[in-house]
């Protein structure tokens, strides 16, 4: 029985924030300018209109509107846009950690991955980045030349969850 | 058996060897045969004689079958191993014309001309000779065929994760199951049989019929996983073990097109509950229908309601076919006699009549089932008219998945002459029938080990282990591969431990002192579609689709893998051969204009203040001195100084940079760069992006690709090596004056969400210039001719800027990657193999060929690639070639015998088109 649903989400503003020199002073900057912490690893922070996943231990995925941040970054690191290579995916559904654990590496399945957590995995042989939207939703971020194969990968074994 | 053997009839329909047949619900084939009077399943590997059913487990080596038809087709198949379903199509392996009458058993009349070693000492000489010889052995011998068809069925592979992996769901499993969820860890337990505690439904051991149920009722209640017919095939590192589940029965068609799932299974810590399988008894003709294992005749019985036989003799080194004997006498059958190979009293108590220190001599038999039993009791031949001969010699406890776990070593319990899990380096516990062993009497020797079979699958004798140590094989891994002993499909689960004592003997040791061989995984066989998983049918991986891929699918291409990429490889006009079609774009790139998509090029923004000082470390050319909106063609080294890729790097901004590199090495060169920004280069202040996907990218390329880019952008296009961004249909794009081709030519880069309306606009002014598409079949004859590298080709990471002519490039103040690398002599020393063009004297030019001085002589080099010259058709190529650059004007021969081409070529200078570059200048 299929208890969750995958969905591709419109193109969006992608980019990627990297800091390069002075994180702590940086971080100070944008809490200041967004009202929210820089996320630690593993974890995302923001709002609807601006949310941050932190992909990488000097690089985060900025999802929104990055006006202003370049001010924030003030010559301690660059913004890069990536959006067009980049298709996300919401899986919805009670099953979607069930979902996640098919040609999968990852514990998807365990309490402490929450909304809010991120993780950088791979799914059948391709890189996706995860973000847990909510309990009962998790966004993927997939590379553009994979999109259709894993959206069809997931239909697929949605079918056949054990 | 001598008839049918239950007393109710089954309601599912399936076939053996084309005979329609009933079987019940639950049943397996074995069961199913077996109750329909057959006991005559299969021919034997090596000297067809006939085998039935020994076991009603994993471990049988006798009932092989071929179970589907078509795709679904699954030969060596267990016939203890498959639940019979609806349709089930069964055949016997290994036999012609008929499982009854087997020409191929005529091999048995010679067995004493066959024995262990027989290939090696009969078929030695030239390989030639093996191959004539080998089509008859295989056809003489073997198991059943796999099928030609596709299988039309799907794989999965899936990740858990759990803080204990119980494997076996019998009485012990499902109690440490049901202690550890109760505590609150994350279970899984794994039963490999179709329901749970099967050994229950042959012994309850005092325990309520529901007891297993209502057990996993509370396991699952407490948050644990059960996963049935799902088997722990391996067991790996870090206590990752694999799991392989059948979601339908071999051959059946499933449910939702799913038929078997790959579980890869991390657990803090693993409990092995595998229990232990029966050893057989060794002696005289001890392989024929009608002999078999003691508990399996239980589970028969009170599983499966099926009665083996009716005149049974029962011979036993222990306790334990004691209670068969029982089980039998209870569902009618008579119990003739119990040979027990333990002096008196053993057995004494039981009311049968018992044959101490005796072991069965021989037996006789007829299709189905025996016919005779003998043995020598007090000196004396008895003969028993049994149709049934039961054999119990201990229990060998499954320790594979305990070794497979890096087990240091087994304990050996002299007792019940079993070896049992010792110390561990994973966190993993064995316990119940896999931690123990009941004790055994003594196993005495047969009198003719010529006939006594060890190995049931592979057709060896304890008389071939006598042979293998007289002709001087001492270690046990030899005597293995000498015999075959334990190779075949079951992987010596019954025989390994007989062997192991035949060899002690000889040795004059003790059982553990001759030796183990190694418990390799899978535990049993896995289908290899499992293992491939759901790309199986692509090549194990997912395509990777162009930004414009509906676009380029419209104008029905013809599409190449390039890696995983589906690239287009030309767009065919009408019935246009691909060389037609190639050849026409590549004259249009020539003679006007072509556009191509190059999206898959590798592509990273590099910015930042240090941007420049990464690009130099990275790139062997120079790169600070670029002023912002110029670009230039660049190469990387690795840090042995080979050249490992090229491409182009251009300068946006003052401190921000574009770098494109191979499609082929585009994640090589990702790694390589965050191996530098990360390890080598932490304190530089600049950021690497990698935007390859972020970017389409379209090509146009030909002497009025100006005028389209001009018609484009609504201005004057950059001049070669330079950038500009611009608006195409309202999008914003980046206009590189770059070349791959040997003419005047742009790439455009789109964010590749808005890709499709700036090909459209790109394809209409193309139009408008008489243009065309062109694939990657015409860019290979363009960029050959013009002499561009490519990685993969030239670029094979073992020469140096030097063999590729590409060292007046190299940044003359040192400094980056491979620098060093460079200054080994041996990089400098003739004999080299270097870049050069070749020229057909004559015919074509065969890609890959192997370049010789003369016939007979050593390969100096080979093509690289081979192509035409566009406007002449004349056969030109790229070849390496030992000294090649002091070779121009010499003849060789370009050869491939794989493919049986040969033609002389002439050495050249690597390019054939516009050597000074004048069509790139306006």
């Amino acid at each position: 029985m299929t208890d969750v649903t995958i969905t591709a989400l419109p193109a969006a503003p992608l980019h990627a924030l990297e800091i390069w020199s002075n994180p702590a002073e940086v971080a100070k900057r944008f809490e200041a300018a967004t009202q929210f912490a820089l996320p630690p690893t593993g974890r995302s922070s923001g709002s609807d209109a601006l949310r941050l996943i932190r992909f990488e231990p000097t690089v985060w995925l900025v999802e929104g509107d990055p006006a202003g941040l370049a001010d924030v970054l003030d010559g301690d690191g660059a913004l890069t846009a990536i959006g067009g290579g980049i298709v996300r995916v919401r899986l919805s559904g009670p099953g979607w950690r069930s979902l996640l654990m098919e040609g999968g590496v990852f514990d998807a399945e365990t309490p402490a991955f929450a909304p809010g957590c991120s993780a950088a995995t791979i799914i059948d042989q391709v890189n996706v980045r995860l973000f847990v939207e909510s309990d009962d939703a998790c966004i993927a971020y997939v590379q553009l030349s994979y999109g259709a194969d894993m959206i069809h990968f997931w239909e697929a074994s949605a079918k056949t969850l054990p | 058996m001598s008839g049918p053997s239950r007393s109710f009839a089954g309601t599912i329909n399936f076939t053996f060897d084309g005979k329609a047949l009933q079987a019940c619900e639950g049943d397996t084939l074995a069961a199913a045969l077996l109750a329909n009077g057959i006991g005559l399943v299969g021919r034997s590997f090596k000297y067809h004689r006939p085998r039935g059913i020994m076991t009603a487990g994993v471990e049988e080596p006798n009932a092989l079958v071929t179970v589907g038809t078509g795709g679904r087709t699954e030969p060596n198949t267990r016939a203890t191993d498959v639940f019979v379903y609806e349709g089930l199509v069964a055949r016997s392996q290994n036999r012609w014309p008929s499982l009854r009458f087997d020409i191929g058993a005529v091999i048995g009349l010679f067995a004493k001309a066959l024995p262990a070693g027989f290939y090696y000492k009969t078929f030695f000489g030239s390989a030639k000779r093996w191959m004539f010889y080998e089509y008859f052995i295989r056809r003489a011998a073997g198991l059943g065929n796999a099928p030609r068809e596709a299988d039309p069925d799907r794989f999965a592979q899936r990740a858990a994760f759990c803080d204990v992996l119980i494997v076996g769901a019998g009485p012990a499993g499902l109690k440490a199951a049901l202690a550890a969820a109760e505590a609150g860890e994350r279970v899984l337990l794994v039963e490999q049989d179709r329901v749970l505690a099967p050994s229950l439904l042959r012994d309850s051991e005092g325990l309520d019929a529901n007891w297993a149920d209502d057990v996993a009722v509370k396991i699952r209640a407490n948050g644990g996983r059960i996963l049935l017919r799902t088997t722990a095939s391996g067991y790996w590192d870090h206590n990752f073990i694999t799991l392989t589940q059948r979601l339908a029965e071999p051959g059946q068609e499933p449910a939702d097109g799913l038929v078997q799932r790959l579980w890869h299974v991390r657990a803090a810590r693993v409990v092995l509950a595998t229990g232990a399988i029966e050893r057989p008894l060794a002696f005289a003709h001890n392989d024929r229908p009608g002999v078999m294992l003691s508990q399996s005749v239980r589970s028969y019985l009170g599983r499966f309601c099926v009665l083996p036989g009716q005149r049974v003799v029962i011979a036993t080194n222990n306790d334990d076919a004691y209670v068969t004997a029982a089980a039998l006498r209870d569902a009618g059958a008579q119990v003739l006699a119990v040979l027990d190979t333990r002096p008196a009293p053993a057995g004494a108590e039981s009311g049968f009549t018992i044959h101490n220190e005796a072991l069965p001599l021989s037996t006789k038999g007829a299709a189905h089932h025996l016919t005779e039993v003998s043995a020598r009791i007090s000196g004396r031949v008895r003969h028993w008219q049994a149709d049934l001969l039961v054999t119990s010699g201990g229990f060998t406890p499954v320790v594979h998945l305990h070794m497979q776990a890096g087990g240091a070593a087994l304990d050996w319990d002299a007792a019940g002459q079993a070896f049992l899990p010792g110390s561990a380096r994973q966190q993993v516990t064995s316990i119940g029938g896999a931690a123990s062993a009941a004790p055994i009497g003594p196993t005495p020797a047969p009198d003719n080990p010529g006939k006594a079979f060890i190995d049931f699958q592979n057709d060896v004798t304890l008389g071939d282990v006598d042979l293998a140590w007289a002709e001087g094989y001492r270690s046990v891994e030899h005597l293995k591969r000498y015999t075959t002993l334990g190779m075949a499909t079951d992987q010596g689960k019954l025989s390994n431990m007989a062997a192991l004592g035949r060899l002690a003997e000889r040795q004059g040791v003790a059982i553990p002192e001759a030796g183990l061989t190694t418990f390799r995984p899978p535990y049993t066989p896995v289908t290899m579609g499992l293992l491939a998983g759901p790309g199986a049918k692509q090549a194990g991986a997912h395509l990777r689709r162009l930004a414009l891929y509906d676009v380029h699918q419209a104008k029905a291409p013809i599409w190449q893998p390039l890696g995983y990429w589906q690239r287009p490889r030309a767009y065919p006009h009408g019935s246009e051969s691909l060389a037609e079609a190639a050849l026409r774009e590549a004259r249009s790139v020539r003679q006007k204009v072509g556009m191509t998509d190059v999206s898959t090029l590798a592509k990273f923004e590099v910015t930042g203040p240090d941007a420049a000082a990464l690009l130099e470390l990275i790139c062997a050319t120079t790169v600070s001195k670029l002023a912002v909106g110029r670009g230039r063609y660049t190469f990387m080294l690795r840090e042995d100084g080979f050249v490992f890729d090229d491409g182009t790097v251009w300068r946006m901004a003052e401190n921000r940079y574009l770098l494109t590199s191979s499609t082929g090495g585009a994640d090589r060169m990702a790694a390589h760069l965050s191996y530098v920004r990360q390890y080598l280069c932490p304190h530089l202040r600049v950021s690497v992006v990698n935007v390859q996907e972020h970017y389409a990218g379209i090509a146009v390329a030909g002497p009025s690709a100006k005028a389209v880019l001009a018609a484009l952008i609504g201005a004057e296009p950059p001049r070669h090596m330079s950038t500009v961004p611009a608006l195409i249909a309202g999008t914003p794009v980046l206009v590189l004056a770059a070349s791959y081709s040997g003419e005047r030519a742009f790439e455009i880069y789109i964010e590749a969400s808005h890709a499709a309306s700036v090909w459209a606009a790109c394809e209409a002014e193309v139009a408008q210039q008489d243009g065309c598409f062109y694939g990657m079949e015409a860019m290979e004859f363009l960029r050959i001719e013009k002499g561009h590298l490519v990685v993969g080709g030239e670029i094979d990471g073992r020469l140096s800027p030097h063999d590729l002519a590409l060292d007046r490039m190299l940044n003359k103040a040192g400094g980056y990657i491979g620098a060093q690398g460079l200054e080994r002599p041996a990089l400098r020393e003739p004999g080299r193999r270097q870049l050069v063009g070749l020229e057909a004297i004559a015919g074509m030019i065969p890609e890959g060929a192997m370049l010789i001085a003369n016939e007979g002589g050593s390969a100096e080099g080979h093509v690289t690639a081979a192509a035409f010259r566009v406007n002449d058709g004349r056969a030109i190529a790229l070849a390496q070639l030992v000294n090649g650059f002091a070779r121009t004007g010499e003849e060789l021969l370009a050869t491939s015998p794989t493919r049986g081409q040969r033609t002389r070529v002439r050495v050249v200078a690597p390019h054939f088109y516009d050597s000074s570059g004048e069509r790139y200048r306006d």
